[in-house]
């Protein structure tokens, strides 16, 4: 099946807390993610990431594609910005070298080099320390959020009860709609249709997938049509609702949350002082 | 005192906004309480814009213009909100799939009483009774998304019996079931009228309605009603060519007509050997379930066959095995001798072409010709072979003409013949068809097998259904599986006379299905009911 959901229940960090408690200490962590340049203190934050990923009590074998997702996408992103120093100029002026890498062959006369820098090298662990430790800290909310609660969590969160529901929604018909896309697959390929084979620029690419996309929209579109007689049928959005599952915020939950929420204003504080900019030790 | 009337429909007739013509036309009739009335009729008569002028998303989600009057209980419903009106009248649409909207049984039973904002403990008590009543508190916490079939239909039933309606509506309930989950279903019907609860029932399959004896039956065609009334009137005022009545309703109504003209599969030509083989083959979508085991079988020039069995049997798994959609864990399948682990689906659909329940999960082009031309390009025929094989398929299946349009716009069974062209483009051997009969109204169905049949180019057909009635029809071998093995293969007159296996596959025999029985030994094989008349 194209889409199964993550989530069981485990001996998890996570799943010890209220999953809103769990989600604004999340918002938090990330925001202060984002505040830093210094390897040092993106260091702690990429530990805390994975204290809790090795806490989350998922097996390796659960996520070992998102997980290799991970390290390829950061180090692929890394190694792309130590080569080309893109990015990193917004951040440093100077650079010092370290040593020049030169290719003992030319291309058409051009010999490829790269000085390779403090900076640069910096820069680039900074990138992998941010992008694993978002990362991780994202992945593990399929795996640690029960889906049938996406509704009462965003209502809980503040939002109105047709957007938090439309959450819920969003999750009941997805693996539906992973199930029709199956079948439209299943449909194309029976007719010779390969999509390995799509060749051609991007957008004659995206032509060649319409085999797929037009069936698949259409199929939705006309569903989306009984869903929403059934909804009128038993009486939504007619007045506010009551949700049966309540989730109740324990001791452990407020402290989570002003733990994010201090953590917030401390790295606000520091950044707004100067603190966690970029920084190479010379 | 006269008992006050469930529902008074009183000369209401409708046009949606965007149409010129009148949907439904001068429709009155009442219902009292406790009455279970059937409303059948062909695909586009209006019977479900009748259902959605009663549950009030006419004209409140729906707009149109609307005439006359429709009193619930005595009271006219014109000023009341959606929400009043789902308090007294519950609707279970066609799909259960997509009337289910909540990712747990107890989410979704809890859905209508969330909206109405009862406490917490009543919705409860709710939830609770109304699986009860149904049978199925043990699903209150399963994932509605893993549900059978059956399931799912009784956990949408039970989401609108929580709100206490006293009316309820069933929009072709049947129509994703296999028999013995549409008995159980019936039954349920049976069972809530004869509690008092009103029920109108749409639903194509007639005959199957007939054995819970609804206390009325009315008949539309082009918007109108054309017969209202008893059970055994229903016969006499209706063509039996358009609904679907007990065979020896037919037998007699038959009688009178000239015999139907002989339909025989006549397949093309081809070589001796198997098409197909199945050897020993065993699969499982994980490792440590099983869905096939050790099916061997082999389909053969001139079959036309019919795959019965229960939802989850593992009907769909073996036929996704021969055109190499999947490939067996164990055993090996070969098509014209060729292990399809070694070829691609591509070099498959040469030899088998697949048609799909839905044709909107297939349609995307343009064009009705560019349609056709997709399977036939991607096997790279020429382009003037292509334009030939197109041509010719537009023009077995009655589309000439329409070249030009765009597939998705035409009517469903227009769209069902597409998608059979698409197929007879590609010049594959076997036509092989998942449900060819779902969507479509009785007359439509029968005519498209007949017209199947009839095609000059297939070697041999195979049909996956829920309807036996197809397979005594049509099939001229029946493999019957069951818990992903085939339980039984042979002819249909030996196969499907055995009613304990029938009833262990959850099939139920039909009255077409005892009639031949009865008659075999004259007939010397299955046959239509009209054709039994004149025998």
């Amino acid at each position: 099946m194209l889409v199964t959901w993550r989530y069981r229940i485990r001996k998890s960090i996570i799943q010890w807390f209220d999953p809103r408690a769990w989600l604004i200490f999340y918002a938090c962590f990330l925001a202060c993610t984002l505040l830093f340049w210094d390897v040092r203190y993106l260091a702690v934050f990429a530990f805390i990431a994975l204290v809790i990923l090795i806490g989350s009590g998922i097996r390796v074998s659960e996520m070992r594609r998102p997980l290799m997702f991970i390290a390829v996408f950061g180090i692929f992103y890394s190694a792309l910005t130590f080569l080309t120093g893109r990015g990193g100029m917004e951040v440093y002026e100077s650079e010092h070298l370290i040593t020049r890498l030169q290719a003992n062959f030319t291309i058409f006369g051009w010999q490829p080099a790269i000085n390779v820098t403090l900076e640069k090298a910096f820069y680039s662990l900074g990138i992998f320390l941010r992008v694993s430790s978002l990362a991780s800290m994202t992945i593990l909310i399929p795996y640690s959020l029960n889906p049938a609660q996406y509704g009462i969590i965003f209502r809980g969160l503040g939002m109105s009860d047709k957007i938090a529901y439309a959450m819920d929604l969003t999750m009941r018909f997805i693996p539906t709609f992973g199930r029709d896309f199956m079948m439209t697959m299943d449909a194309q390929r029976a007719r010779g249709y390969e999509l390995e084979n799509l060749r051609g620029g991007l957008i004659a690419q995206v032509r060649k997938m319409a085999p797929l996309i037009v069936p698949v929209t259409i199929h939705a579109i006309i569903g989306s049509e009984d869903i929403i007689d059934a909804m009128d049928l038993r009486a939504f959005g007619v007045g506010p609702r009551v949700w049966l599952e309540q989730l109740h915020y324990k001791k452990r939950d407020y402290v989570l949350i002003a733990l994010g929420i201090l953590l917030f204003f401390t790295c606000g504080g520091l950044s707004m002082f100067g603190f966690g900019k970029f920084w190479v030790p010379i | 005192m006269a008992q006050s009337s469930a529902i008074s429909i009183e000369n209401v007739s409708f046009r949606y906004r965007d149409r010129q013509e009148l949907a439904i036309r001068d429709i009155s009739f009442q219902m009292m309480p406790g009455e279970l009335l059937l409303l059948a009729g062909a695909s586009g008569c209006g019977k479900t814009t009748l259902i959605r002028c009663i549950n009030g998303l006419i004209p409140r989600s729906y707009k149109g213009e609307i005439t006359g009057r429709i009193l619930l209980h005595d009271q006219e419903t014109t000023d009341f909100s959606l929400a009043r009106i789902s308090q007294i009248v519950g609707t279970v649409l066609q799909d259960p799939e997509r009337q289910i909207l909540g990712t747990r049984v107890m989410n979704e039973v809890a859905f209508g009483l969330e909206n109405l904002a009862l406490s917490r403990p009543e919705i409860i008590k709710r939830i609770d009774s109304s699986l009860e009543y149904l049978g199925i508190l043990q699903l209150r916490n399963r994932e509605t998304f893993n549900l059978s079939g059956g399931e799912k239909q009784k956990v949408a039933l039970a989401g609108v019996l929580a709100m206490r309606p006293s009316i309820l509506l069933l929009d072709e309930p049947l129509a994703s079931l296999d028999p013995a989950s549409a008995q159980e279903t019936l039954r349920l019907v049976r069972q809530l009228t004869d509690q008092g609860m009103t029920v109108l029932m749409v639903e194509h399959r007639v005959e199957d309605v007939f054995n819970i004896h609804p206390d009325r039956v009315i008949f539309m065609e082009e918007g109108e009603i054309r017969y209202l009334g008893a059970l055994d009137g229903l016969s006499k005022a209706v063509n039996y060519h358009e609904i679907k009545l007990p065979a020896p309703l037919i037998v007699e109504r038959a009688a009178a007509d000239p015999p139907p003209h002989p339909v025989q599969f006549q397949p093309a030509d081809g070589k001796p050997q198997p098409l197909v083989q199945f050897e020993d083959v065993s699969f499982g979508y994980e490792t440590h379930t099983t869905v096939l085991k050790g099916i061997s079988l082999s389909i053969n020039r001139g079959d036309v066959i019919a795959v019965l069995g229960a939802n989850g049997a593992g009907k769909t798994t073996m036929v996704k095995h021969a055109i190499g959609l999947l490939k067996p864990k164990s055993g090996r399948v070969l098509v014209e001798g060729k292990d399809t682990r070694h070829i691609s689906v591509a070099q498959v659909a040469k030899t088998l072409g697949y048609v799909f329940q839905s044709p909107s999960h297939m349609l995307f082009a343009p064009t009705v010709y560019e349609e056709l031309a997709f399977g036939p390009t991607n096997l790279r025929h020429d382009p003037e072979e292509i334009r030939k094989e197109v041509q010719e398929a537009i023009d077995i299946v009655h589309l000439t003409g329409r070249e030009k349009d765009p597939p998705l716009a035409l009517s469903f069974g227009q769209q069902k013949r597409v998608s059979i062209a698409a197929i007879l483009a590609m010049r594959s051997r076997i036509l092989v068809m998942d449900e060819p009969t779902a969507g479509q109204d009785y007359r439509n169905y029968m005519e498209f097998m007949d017209a199947i049949l009839q095609l000059p180019n297939f070697e041999a057909i195979l049909f996956i259904t829920h309807d036996i009635d197809l397979a005594v029809i049509y099939a001229n071998r029946v493999l019957l599986v069951d818990n992903g093995q085939v339980v039984a293969d042979g002819k249909p007159e030996e196969v499907l006379s055995n009613f304990d296996l029938l009833s262990a596959t959850r099939l139920v025999p039909t009255s077409l299905l005892k009639l031949n029985l009865q008659r075999v030994e004259a007939t010397g094989h299955f046959q239509r009911a009209e054709a039994l008349a004149h025998i």
